[in-house]
């Protein structure tokens, strides 16, 4: 009897075990960067936990961070992740050198077809090589590069005074670079309820990928081509043209002319520091953060005001976002898959809306409601609709290093000429696609 | 692999030996050079520094007086350090708004807002200073042991010569001392021809690349541009250029120490 119950008692803690072993392994981790998005998803997807069983775990790395975690895990085959959330530029190396999964049967398998997604975000986030119907993510947060205003400050009767004596129009948001600069060196320096205040906190970081975005805003606004359109990769008189160099000289005199003290190593984090403390005018940055901006206790509520990215010779926005990914290193592709279903679902993108993502589904910005439902709405679709890309290339991380260098060097360093600066990305680049045997 | 085009991050790519094509791409890359430049110019700066006065804190440490193992304690502690967290700490008081090394600056003489860290002119003295500031104690206790070795029977005899407190100085103190600095220096110059934590936490390198010394740029390259062949050949380099400097620094010092 003794031993009988002790076999019993063996049986059912063998039994615990298991299920508990199986309960464990059903859950998969999502890696992306850690912001405020990050945490709009961590809420939507307990209703995916409620659905399916499936415990979610994350990695959320700070962004400074982001790119060199995620592609050392993905370069060296690792299996932490089944679910990454990547960084637009990154398609081509997913796709190229195998790290993410292609998506065209999943997709044709479970009827979700990439016609129910906004077409520039499609292109952007999940086409490798681009525009092909090569599936390789799917669209899961658009953004794009914007700027942000105290909109309570605009509206001061003095101020408006001020800037119409001027500038002989009024002072309102800037849809032109020329009127951006006007407005940011109009409150550079200038007093407003008892503090000294300054024009904007533009992107201006070096290490990672900073400056090249902020750069590229004005660069897209003066027509920027990365390369002839009819012959790939020739760069000569595209990347250096005249327009590309007016524009850096124009971005770094908003630097030299317009920023606060010491914002030479800029970017997010320090442009929205610097907007919040009360320093700034105008913030550059990514849409991502508007709602946390707008719900901000001391600059929300009402005291600020969102527009895309001003235009000046053409029109331009530089994109952001990024796409959801199968790691094809994971071990559990098929829940992974399952949770991508999920999350493809118009119901599942209407949420994520509302709780702060910003959804490509074409249901949610085709939506009547969508525009008044938040006030950066409108000028998140103005964005998406001229929103350009950063090569996307396998390469691309050499590539947005040479732009970092030598566009920082140029407009923070004081380096030579916008000439100069760009002769030499053109060099550093030829030199990329050659040893990539591109060129 | 420095003789090869090894990228770490190209899954099956072919791999073919280049020769010495990555050392010659490096040795006449401009780029390359300045960052040695900016490597130069902090490792020489700081050594002076350091054994300016680290050697001035000893002499001074060596004398007695009240309060002077606490002092010696205060002195030493940024030397305890973690780098990153000398780093950040700097970062703040490099603030140009808040910080308080502006307001001391400008309560002597009004500069009006200036940044330390994102003036391309002040940023290689930004990171001198703070190397200097956490690691003269290293210098300072080396000397401190130097001078303690020196017998005391040997100033006796100088002053029944008549010999001033400066000629006591240069012809007993001086070079007693003098290898023990030099081998505080020796390994100073070591870890600041590699120094990487400190600056990338303080300057990243900028403004622009003023502060880009060479190790940063060789981190960008391995690890960030993942051009493993490229960035091997430039590591030989470094560390045949630091062995080369280091055993002529050992053969002068053993040249000192010798006299």
């Amino acid at each position: 009897m003794k031993l009988f119950s002790k076999l019993v008692a063996l049986a059912a803690c063998s039994l615990i075990s298991f299920s508990s072993l199986s309960a464990a392994e059903r859950y998969i981790t999502l890696g992306w960067a850690a912001w405020d998005p990050a945490n709009a998803l961590v809420e939507l997807s307990k209703d995916f936990t409620k659905e399916t069983g499936i415990e979610m775990r994350y990695e959320f790395v700070p962004w400074p961070n982001f790119a060199d975690r995620m592609l050392n895990e993905l370069n060296s085959g690792g299996k932490t992740f089944d679910v990454l959330i990547g960084d637009s530029q990154w398609i081509g190396a997913g796709a190229v050198y195998g790290h993410y999964v292609k998506l065209n049967d999943f997709f044709g398998k479970e009827g979700i077809t990439m016609d129910d997604f906004f077409a520039p975000t499609v292109y952007a986030y999940s086409t490798w090589p681009k525009g092909t119907p090569n599936y390789y993510a799917l669209p899961a947060m658009g953004d794009a590069l914007a700027w942000a205003y105290r909109k309570d400050w605009f509206a001061k009767q003095e101020l408006q005074k001020a800037f119409q004596d001027k500038h002989g129009y009024p002072l309102s948001v800037p849809t032109t670079w020329d009127q951006l600069y006007n407005v940011c060196s109009f409150f550079q320096g200038r007093v407003i309820d008892g503090k000294k205040r300054y024009g904007a906190a533009i992107n201006t970081e070096r290490g990672s990928e900073g400056i090249t975005m902020g750069v590229t805003a004005a660069l897209y606004a003066w027509g920027f081509q990365y390369q002839n359109p009819n012959k790939p990769y020739d760069m000569e008189g595209y990347v250096n043209s005249d327009r590309a160099i007016e524009a850096l000289e124009f971005y770094k005199k908003i630097y030299k002319e317009c920023t606060p003290p010491g914002h030479s190593d800029a970017y997010m984090e320090a442009n929205l520091d610097a907007y919040k403390s009360g320093q700034v005018a105008m913030q550059m940055n990514w849409y991502a953060f508007w709602p946390g901006v707008n719900k901000d206790p001391d600059v929300g509520g009402g005291k600020s005001g969102f527009f895309a990215n001003p235009d000046q010779k053409a029109k331009g926005a530089t994109l952001g976002g990024q796409g959801m990914s199968v790691v094809s290193y994971s071990d559990k592709k098929d829940l992974a898959l399952q949770y991508i279903k999920w999350f493809a679902k118009p119901e599942v993108q209407a949420k994520w809306w509302s709780l702060g993502g910003y959804s490509c589904h074409k249901d949610v910005l085709n939506d009547p409601g969508f525009v008044d439902s938040q006030v950066y709405a409108q000028g998140f679709l103005d964005s998406m609709g001229k929103v350009k890309d950063f090569w996307q290339e396998p390469t691309f991380v050499e590539l947005m290093l040479a732009m970092q260098k030598r566009v920082h060097d140029y407009v923070v360093g004081d380096k030579g000429t916008a000439k100069q600066a760009m002769d030499k990305l053109v060099e550093d680049w030829t030199e990329t696609f050659e040893a990539d045997g591109k060129l | 692999m420095s003789f090869t085009n090894f990228y770490a991050n190209k899954p099956g790519m072919e791999i073919k030996f280049v020769g010495l094509k990555n050392y010659i791409k490096i040795l006449n890359k401009e780029d390359i050079w300045e960052t040695m430049q900016a490597t130069a110019h902090f490792m020489f700066w700081t050594l002076l520094l350091q054994a300016l006065i680290g050697l001035g804190l000893a002499l001074l440490l060596n004398k007695k007086f009240k309060g002077n193992e606490i002092l010696t304690t205060i002195i030493v502690l940024p030397m305890m350090l973690s780098p990153a967290v000398v780093a950040v700490f700097w970062t703040y008081i490099y603030q140009p708004q808040t910080g308080i090394f502006n307001y001391m600056i400008n309560f002597f003489y009004d500069f009006g807002e200036f940044t330390m860290i994102g003036d391309v002119q002040l940023a290689p003295w930004s990171i001198v200073l703070v190397d200097t500031w956490m690691w003269t104690p290293f210098t300072m206790l080396i000397c401190l042991a130097g001078l303690k070795s020196i017998p005391n029977y040997l100033y006796e005899a100088a002053e029944v010569d008549r010999a001033n407190k400066f000629q006591q100085f240069l012809h007993i103190t001086l070079p007693s001392v003098l290898p023990f600095l030099l081998l505080a220096l020796l390994f100073r110059g070591i870890e600041n021809f590699k120094m990487f934590d400190l600056v990338v936490e303080l300057t990243g390198g900028g403004p622009g690349s003023t502060t880009e010394v060479a190790s940063i740029n060789l981190k960008r390259e391995a690890f960030e541009k993942w051009r493993t062949g490229y960035s091997s050949a430039f590591a030989v380099i470094m560390f045949v250029t630091i062995f080369g400097l280091g055993n002529i620094w050992v053969k002068v010092m053993n040249k000192i120490k010798d006299k």
